[in-house]
């Protein structure tokens, strides 16, 4: 595998008031690879990868992103929040296009809006605004508002935490298809062990609150995995005793 | 220890802020020279003060002024309170009332209750009930409207739930429907109080002999710059107070609803 | 079922008609056949129609037509309310989306609020005479507070997660600003100039009746001067049949302008 680093966190550490909810915590993540990160519900999850895009302001640490200081501005970056991040006053055409507006990346852009409404299966709802949508669409539709910009890292934290089970391996399969072909870095929140399992090449432990990092396990299943192959189980059982608190 | 000093620097830029407000209004009365005698700031807080001690017209001081003022609100406001609680809750929840009011509400609820001010006076004189009813009208739409909505929007599970318990429609309408509308009702009752605190003043203004839209308006007939800017300064003191009060008795009385907050 | 609800429908709708029918026909009986309210107070619904109609173009008794009062009401109100929501909803804006501005005009703000706009008139009326330029300060302070009250809470009330879309797609805080708080609070800044337009269209009357020689709250006040009660209800009406215009000129601009709001 291509070991190129892509991003280093150093020493990053988060504190809300007198609170430490992140605890030094050091790792990189690899050009082009899907990284999970799991952990404990409520160890700050959502935190970490808000501090790791300085959306909150990291109280000490360093993150690298392909040798530089990250930058939203600078770096093409998207994330895929947990709760439902379409606007609410575009269409779905307008909410795919707004990811390239704002990174003014101007050329072309009626075929990139064409082509990520296509890979998410929505060219027919193109003119549908969020709220005539069903939850798993306006997933999509974030999902392809990232894609569209073509990121060179995606963070997603828990983007299927409210959908159902059918939905999920689904969009799941969508997703890692998605980032091979377009070989995007991936950094993917999840509190479901399975999950982690079934789509990281590498799965990040987190402890419990102060957050850091317990271990980080590779995962080199061949893809598509399958959820009862006794491997997979191992794996699974593995991880599962890591998390454990009690 | 940030929130501190989050605190200490909005008063210190609000504050900031304040005095330089006044202190350019302090140069620009000193700076014109108009022929209407317009005041400082520091002459309009000398005369408010004033008038918290010796009596503005011949009988009151500005504290028995605001107690009349307050005196209608109150009596307007709580009849207003009361028939349109039971209209909007009834109006809500029965259809026949709704059918046989509603059309009538709709047609005079776009007139503004100032537009009522000359009718009121020819049919109730220049005194007290005309002030009253005054009050009354722009108490009243708020809280029909408010209360209508409160009833309309109570969740149908409880409705089903009590239903199937073996609650009568007039037991529904009082165990479930009047108590989900209590918020909505408080939201009314904090526009009714504004609204009513308004029309007072407009009240009191266009006649009264008393109040504190009538120290304005008495300011304004012999041309005192100063008692009208004091007068103000009470109003709003007193607004302040009063929809301050409304917040709190709402948070207390409803302490299981965390709505809005 | 849906017969026996259109059914239902159906029948309520009956008794809704026959209610405003019974509001207008017991008027009537009230002043027109048992007599009970002498004219000065209560003209008969008929007498009030046909004042209506003649003071269309009969200029008596306070000098202007309906026309001309409706056209002078018209145009102070809009003139005010037009400032008031030119300056009001950016003030607003600016107030909920930078921090220093907030600091610095909010307390000011929050203490000019709670002087209700009708309280200024006489103020106005002595600094300003009773010209259009002082009916229309008031208009404007009443237009201009729920503006600037409504844009502040909209803008505050945009999303945490639609701002942070917005970042890390590097979007600068005035673009973020056009291209995701306002549109967020779209709605918020029409619930404020519907409010606006409302008080005041109610202020408005006020200022004319204290001071003014036109406009339909004038002609109100006059109508209570000369005990004619038929111009008084006809001045009513006419403000009610005003105040609901204009309030759905802007809900069918809401209706165009604000998207996604199904």
């Amino acid at each position: 595998m291509n070991k190129n680093v892509k991003v280093q966190v150093t020493h990053l550490t988060k504190k809300f008031g007198e609170l430490l909810v992140l605890n030094d915590v050091s790792f990189d993540v690899y050009d082009g690879e899907f990284l999970c990160i799991v952990g404990p519900t409520g160890c700050g999850k959502t935190t970490f990868l808000n501090s790791l895009t300085h959306l909150y302001e990291p109280t000490s640490g360093e993150i690298l992103f392909k040798g530089e200081k990250i930058d939203l501005r600078k770096h093409d970056i998207a994330y895929i929040f947990q709760e439902y991040s379409a606007m609410e006053w575009l269409t779905v055409k307008e909410n795919v296009r707004f990811g390239l507006e704002l990174k003014k990346q101007y050329k072309g852009i009626n075929e990139k809006v064409k082509d990520a409404l296509e890979l998410v299966g929505l060219t027919k709802f193109a003119d549908y605004y969020p709220r005539q949508l069903s939850a798993s669409m306006l997933q999509r539709v974030v999902i392809a508002r990232a894609f569209a910009t073509q990121p060179e890292l995606l963070l997603m934290d828990e983007p299927y935490g409210q959908l159902d089970i059918n939905l999920r391996f689904r969009l799941e399969d969508e997703v890692v298809r998605l980032c091979k072909q377009t070989k995007t870095t991936v950094i993917f929140i999840t509190h479901n062990i399975e999950e982690a399992v079934y789509l990281g090449d590498r799965i990040l432990v987190l402890t419990n609150k102060p957050t850091s990092i317990k271990e980080i396990v590779t995962d080199e299943l061949p893809h598509p995995r399958d959820i009862a192959a006794p491997e997979f189980v191992e794996m699974r059982n593995r991880i599962t005793d890591l998390i454990k608190w009690w | 220890m940030s929130k501190k000093n989050q605190r200490a620097r909005a008063l210190a830029y609000g504050g900031g802020t304040f005095l330089l407000l006044l202190f350019l209004w302090e140069i620009l009365v000193r700076m014109t020279d108009s022929q209407i005698p317009f005041p400082t700031p520091f002459a309009v807080i000398e005369r408010f003060v004033d008038m918290l001690f010796h009596n503005v017209g011949y009988y009151y001081t500005i504290v028995g002024h605001v107690l009349w003022s307050l005196s209608r609100v109150l009596a307007g406001f709580c009849m207003a309170a009361v028939l349109g609680i039971v209209l909007g809750l009834t109006m809500g929840w029965f259809p026949y009332v709704r059918a046989i009011f509603m059309p009538i509400f709709n047609l005079l609820r776009p007139i503004a209750p100032l537009a009522w001010i000359p009718l009121a006076i020819l049919w109730f004189g220049i005194g007290e009930k005309y002030k009253y009813f005054l009050i009354f009208i722009a108490a009243f739409v708020p809280f029909t409207l408010n209360s209508y909505a409160g009833a309309t929007h109570v969740d149908k599970q409880l409705v089903g739930a009590a239903k199937m318990l073996g609650a009568n429609n007039a037991q529904v309408f009082f165990e479930i429907v009047v108590p989900a509308a209590v918020p909505s009702i408080f939201s009314g009752a904090q526009v009714a109080l504004s609204n009513s605190w308004m029309t007072m003043l407009a009240a009191e203004m266009v006649c009264a002999t008393e109040g504190i839209g009538w120290i304005i308006i008495a300011g304004q007939a012999v041309n005192d710059m100063t008692q009208m800017i004091a007068g103000m300064l009470a109003i709003g003191i007193v607004g302040f107070l009063l929809a301050n009060g409304m917040r709190l008795l709402e948070r207390r009385c409803l302490v299981w609803n965390n709505q809005g907050n | 079922m849906t017969k026996q609800k259109k059914l239902f429908a159906f029948r309520m709708k009956i008794i809704s008609i026959c209610a405003l029918f019974g509001f207008f026909l017991f008027w009537y009986l009230v002043t027109d056949v048992w007599k009970l309210a002498p004219e000065t107070l209560l003209p008969s619904p008929l007498k009030a129609l046909e004042t209506g109609i003649t003071k269309w173009s009969v200029k008596k008794p306070d000098g202007s037509t309906l026309p001309q009062h409706i056209f002078a009401s018209l145009r102070v109100s809009l003139l005010g309310f037009c400032f008031g929501a030119v300056i009001g909803v950016p003030l607003g804006i600016m107030m909920a989306w930078w921090e220093k501005a907030d600091m610095c005009l909010k307390p000011v703000f929050d203490f000019v609020r709670t002087i209700p706009p009708i309280a200024w008139i006489p103020i106005m009326i002595i600094l300003l005479g009773i010209g259009v330029v002082a009916k229309a300060s008031i208009v404007f302070l009443s237009a201009f507070i729920p503006c600037v009250v409504n844009s502040y809470t909209g803008i505050k009330s945009t999303k945490k997660v639609h701002i942070w879309v917005g970042q890390t797609f590097g979007a600068s805080k005035t673009r973020l600003l056009f291209k995701v708080a306002i549109p967020s609070a779209l709605p918020y800044i029409f619930t404020g100039l519907k409010v606006s337009l409302n008080s005041s269209w109610g202020s408005l009357v006020a200022a004319e009746m204290l001071g003014s020689d036109s406009g339909l709250g004038y002609m109100i006040q006059l109508g209570r001067l000369l005990c004619r009660a038929d111009l008084i209800i006809v001045g009513m009406v006419v403000i009610g049949i005003m105040g609901t215009i204009l309030s759905a000129i802007l809900d069918f601009m809401e209706m165009k302008l604000v998207k996604g709001a199904v």
